[in-house]
């Protein structure tokens, strides 16, 4: 809690008082000298207590399909079960709930200043009614990933600006931008048939499909004990059931640039949502990273959601296995080849989409695309 | 020379758009204005400022985002000389009645800046001369009602504070009322706590205070108006008489006369007389120095050896009064608005016309050092030096009384101890009465009052005790004047009333000069100003009969070691506030965890929603197989999970339940 200007000010009136009271012996002016030196006094015992009893808030209130966005074709049964308050795409707008909560009194004033998805924001009151104050703030055209909200800080004082204090806040993650993505199934008809002419099918009921977290009742030896360690808990080997069409997608660890990695979970995205709609299950990996975990298979929020966060944290998950494998990159890694090598050399049907102009050496058909969106 | 004009000048100011600290601005203007209105009996200038300044207020905040305009200005700037001369005119012809030109100046440079209200600095400079005008408003306050217009105007600067403050934020004006209310009545009662128990300290007066422009007119004459009060309220308003005549005295009232702000209490000394001839006193001695309104120090007889500081008295006149200056003696310095001032030959000052209502006059005075035992020591007297001389002898004193001086001052060791013999002497046997017969023809008044009636009022107990020291061959004379007056020790304020018309005897000392002594009953015999009042907590105590301020520690004292019963509960006492104090802090200010407010907000809405509260016996379980809805299992149990195991479900554990559920 530090002292303003103001209160240099006021002290200097109260001097005065003091000086003009001592010279002209009117009583009156100590009194109000006394008053002046009181406001101080209690200004700051405020200010200590203003400070002490608030908390930031911050909650996605809620979000405004930008223009095409997918929200607005997704049928209304999936988004029942998106995120609350509703799926956020890359390009929509969100709407920030910025706001104070008290302990006990209602206080104030107060402000809040921080910065969300890169752009800085500030709010105040004077007024921290018991229920807390809210304050909306809309964020248009929102990038993918994470939406943090970092450096947050609650500057209290009390009502004359006297004292003011700043307590920082920790940083939270308010929102998860999700990656676009439509129907990719019309551009690879073509390339499909000369695929599946060329594998045998995938989905024997013995290929690994993923890993998942271990469950108690399940075999030890089923327990895939790298990842274990990796993740410091047991995770276990799954199989592809049989008779479930599934996708392997694999992706580039280290795209070159933002852009890049934006366009690769796009695609991938795509291709997860024309699986899952099929009622199918998509399983991601990329080299070096976790994969997706295998109960996520089936739930297109959990896909996005994993490549919203795209490229995640490391990893050392195994190589999952489906009917199809597709790969998406914007550069020829050397691993991507080599799993999609290895699915097809399993009989699964192989595809690859490469962002950008990069050559890559395997027996599929590759598609080039840019980064723009749509395709 | 441009970069050192560049440094000297003032950052800029932001544009206030806070039109509630502007209003704040313009209610602490009207609070002032009516301080003077309420104080200052003036109203006209007042109640037009007030008016002029609420249309300025709204003109600036409308253009507060406009550039100023230079004709604008320019009327401005000659409506501010417009109002000086007003002033100037004012004070020097009271075309416009010449009351407080000053606060007039004042209030006229609000109302016409007001106009001119952009920014923050603007808004802060009305305010500090609304406080000017408060002040000049406080110089005449003779009540404790004062106290509200000065807390309401302390509430109008803490508002602008809060307004501009809020705005200078982005917030709206709206605070939580109790704990501002809370805030408030701390600093208003913690303020008056303060003021009360600390010592209001004394500055070295550097000059009288100028509270009012002079006017000019000059002395027509000789002088004139030589201020008897007691016999100027009995009629004689002109001031011609020359003399205090013993054989009547008019009837006294309670109306004030005037107003004095003072440092001390004192006796307001006019005019002092030392011819007694046939029940009647003359001044003899008709020499005088002319003076400018303004008399420093060095025009004055110095600093009496030992003198205790200075302090400053503050007069305002109340009604027509002869043109004599009452004061506190001996004065440092001195300012009355006149052309000129004169003194006389016993120091006393006069103005060249009456005083009217309305005057103020400002005189700083020493607080001479005079205690018993010091003037005690000032009593090696071998020859008086000749300009006292004339102020011995018995003159018209019959022997008998000359012979009651020699038989009273029989035995005294020492010149102060003859001096306050007959003073004692005096008041001890003499009775003190207002309604005394008119003194028989042929007889002389003190000798009447010494051996026949043996009753009287301060002039013959003045008159006596002035003879009879003369007799003894101790220089005395008689002075009158004021006593103090209604005098409020906390306000340093007094009212001086018609019946506070006083005349006591000045003794001269060879170290101290005229020394002021009283033989009237009922007051103190060494009349001299006794005490600067700087404490308002010792001023309360001195208004309590009886109590002195060293009384409560005396009081303490004679308990002895039980002192430390009071002391050691007084601890006891702070120690559980404070331990109380802490517990509700630590209960109230306990960290919630994750989820934990959610989820109990969930529960509250839950609960509104299924139309009936939990009841506060109730467990949550009870209260769900009570309530027989399948919306609350799930909540019951997380609430139970958190109260009972400290386990909260996470926040986005509690924003998906809800969903589920609404």
């Amino acid at each position: 809690m530090r002292p303003t200007w103001r209160v240099a000010g006021a002290a200097a009136l109260w001097l005065v008082l003091e000086w003009y009271g001592a010279e002209s012996e009117v009583s009156w002016l100590f009194l109000l000298a006394a008053w002046v030196l009181a406001l101080i006094a209690v200004s700051a015992v405020y200010a200590v207590w203003n400070r002490g009893g608030l908390r930031l808030h911050l909650a996605a209130k809620g979000t405004t399909p930008g223009p095409g966005s997918p929200a607005e074709e997704l049928p209304e049964n999936l988004l029942h079960g998106g995120p609350i308050p509703g799926p956020l795409f890359e390009g929509d707008a969100m709407k920030l709930e910025v706001g104070l909560d008290t302990t006990g009194a209602a206080r104030g004033p107060a402000w809040v200043d921080g910065e969300v998805a890169g752009r800085q924001l500030k709010a105040g009151t004077g007024l921290i009614p018991k229920r807390g104050w809210r304050s909306v703030q809309e964020l248009a055209e929102l990038r993918r990933g994470a939406v943090g909200a970092t450096a947050w800080s609650i500057v209290a004082g009390d009502p004359l600006g006297f004292f003011q204090g700043r307590r920082r806040c920790p940083d939270v993650e308010v929102a998860l931008v999700l990656p676009r993505f439509t129907s990719l199934a019309g551009r690879r008809e073509t390339r499909e048939v000369e695929s599946s002419a060329a594998s045998p099918r995938a989905g024997s009921g013995i290929e690994l499909f993923g890993v998942r977290e271990y469950h108690s009742g399940d075999s030890l030896r089923r327990i895939h004990w790298r990842s274990s360690a990796r993740r410091g808990e047991l995770v276990v080997r799954e199989y592809e059931p049989p008779g479930v069409q599934t996708l392997a997608i694999y992706l580039d660890p280290s795209p070159r640039d933002p852009e890049v990695a934006d366009q690769i979970a796009r695609i991938a995205a795509s291709e997860a949502w024309d699986c899952i709609r099929e009622g199918g299950r998509v399983a991601l990996w990329a080299p070096g990273l976790q994969g997706s975990e295998s109960v996520q298979a089936r739930g297109l929020w959990d896909i996005l959601e994993w490549l919203a966060r795209y490229p995640g944290e490391p990893g050392d998950d195994p190589v999952p296995a489906g009917d199809q494998a597709v790969i998406v990159t914007g550069a020829a890694d050397p691993r991507l080849v080599e799993a999609l090598e290895s699915a097809r050399r399993r009989g699964s049907r192989v595809r690859a989409w490469m962002v950008g102009d990069a050559d890559l050496d395997v027996d599929a058909p590759i598609e080039h695309v840019g980064a723009g969106w749509p395709l | 020379m441009a970069p050192v004009t560049r440094r000297l000048r003032l950052p800029p100011s932001p544009i206030e758009h806070s039109v509630e600290g502007r209003a704040f601005v313009l209610s602490g203007f009207a609070v002032a204005v009516l301080a003077i209105v309420l104080y200052g009996q003036d109203y006209v200038v007042p109640v037009l400022g007030v008016a002029v300044a609420a249309a300025g207020h709204v003109v600036s905040y409308r253009e507060r985002n406009h550039k100023r305009g230079f004709w604008r200005q320019v009327l401005l700037a000659a409506l501010v000389f417009g109002a000086l001369f007003y002033v100037l005119t004012d004070s020097a012809l009271a075309l416009f009645g010449g009351v407080l030109p000053q606060a007039n100046f004042a209030i006229l440079l609000v109302a016409i800046t007001s106009f001119d209200l952009k920014t923050r600095r603007n808004c802060y400079s009305s305010l500090w001369i609304s406080l000017a005008i408060l002040y000049l408003a406080a110089v005449y306050a003779w009540d404790y009602a004062f106290g509200i217009l000065l807390a309401l105007w302390a509430l109008c600067l803490a508002g602008f504070w809060v307004a501009s403050h809020l705005r200078r934020g982005g917030a709206q004006l709206r605070l939580p009322a109790r704990a501002v209310a809370v805030a408030a009545l701390a600093a208003l009662f913690g303020g008056i706590g303060w003021f009360v128990v600390t010592p209001q300290p004394s500055g070295l007066a550097v000059s009288p205070l100028v509270v009012s422009l002079p006017n000019f007119t000059s002395f027509k004459g000789g002088i004139e108006s030589p201020a008897l009060p007691l016999v100027q309220l009995t009629g004689d308003p002109s001031g011609a008489t020359t003399s205090v005549d013993l054989h009547f005295r008019g009837r006294l009232g309670d109306a004030p006369v005037m107003y004095v702000r003072t440092g001390a209490p004192a006796y307001w000394r006019g005019q002092v007389f030392d011819t007694y001839r046939d029940g009647a006193w003359t001044a003899s001695i008709r020499d005088y120095r002319e003076m400018q309104p303004y008399v420093p120090p060095r025009f004055l007889p110095p600093a009496p050896q030992d003198n205790l500081g200075t302090f400053v008295q503050t007069f305002r006149v109340l009604r027509t009064m002869p043109g004599v200056i009452s004061a506190a003696y001996p004065i440092e310095s001195l300012y009355a608005p006149v052309a000129a001032l004169r003194v006389d030959a016993y120091g006393t000052f006069h103005t060249p016309e009456q005083l009217h209502a309305g005057q103020t006059y400002s005189v700083v005075s020493y607080l001479p050092n005079l205690t018993p035992s010091v003037l005690r020591e000032d009593s090696s007297l071998d020859r008086l030096p000749d300009h006292v001389l004339t102020y011995t002898g018995p003159g018209a004193l019959s022997d008998r009384a000359v012979e009651l001086a020699s038989e009273v001052t029989r035995d005294q060791p020492t010149y102060y101890d003859r001096v306050m013999a007959i003073t004692y002497y005096l008041q001890q046997n003499y009775r003190y009465t207002l309604d005394l017969p008119p003194v028989p023809s042929g007889r002389d008044p003190v000798d009447w009052f010494l051996f026949d009636v043996k009753t009287g009022y301060c002039e013959q107990f003045a008159t006596a005790e002035t003879l009879l020291l003369r007799s003894q061959g101790i220089p005395a004379r008689l002075a009158t004047g004021y006593s103090t007056g209604d005098y409020d020790p906390v306000l340093n304020q007094a009212v001086v009333r018609e019946h506070d018309a006083h005349a006591w005897v000045e003794v001269w000392f060879p170290h101290h000069g005229w020394v002021p002594v009283d033989p009237t009953p009922g007051v103190a015999p060494l009349a001299v100003t006794q005490f600067p009042s700087h404490w308002a907590a010792g001023g309360i105590a001195r208004l309590i009969p009886h109590l002195t301020v060293g009384a409560p520690a005396a009081a303490l004292g004679s308990l002895g070691a039980l002192v430390v019963v009071p002391a050691a509960a007084g601890i006891a006492l702070a120690f559980v506030l404070v331990y109380a104090w802490m517990r509700r802090r630590r209960w109230s200010f306990r960290k919630p965890q994750p989820g934990e407010i959610e989820l109990l907000r969930l529960y509250d809405r839950l609960q509104r929603r299924l139309g009936r509260r939990r009841a506060p016996p109730e467990t949550p379980l009870e209260y769900q197989e009570a309530m027989t809805s399948a919306l609350l299992a799930e909540v019951t149990e997380a609430v139970n999970q958190g109260v009972y195991a400290g386990r909260w479900p996470e926040p986005r554990k509690v924003r998906e339940m809800a969903h589920r559920i609404f």
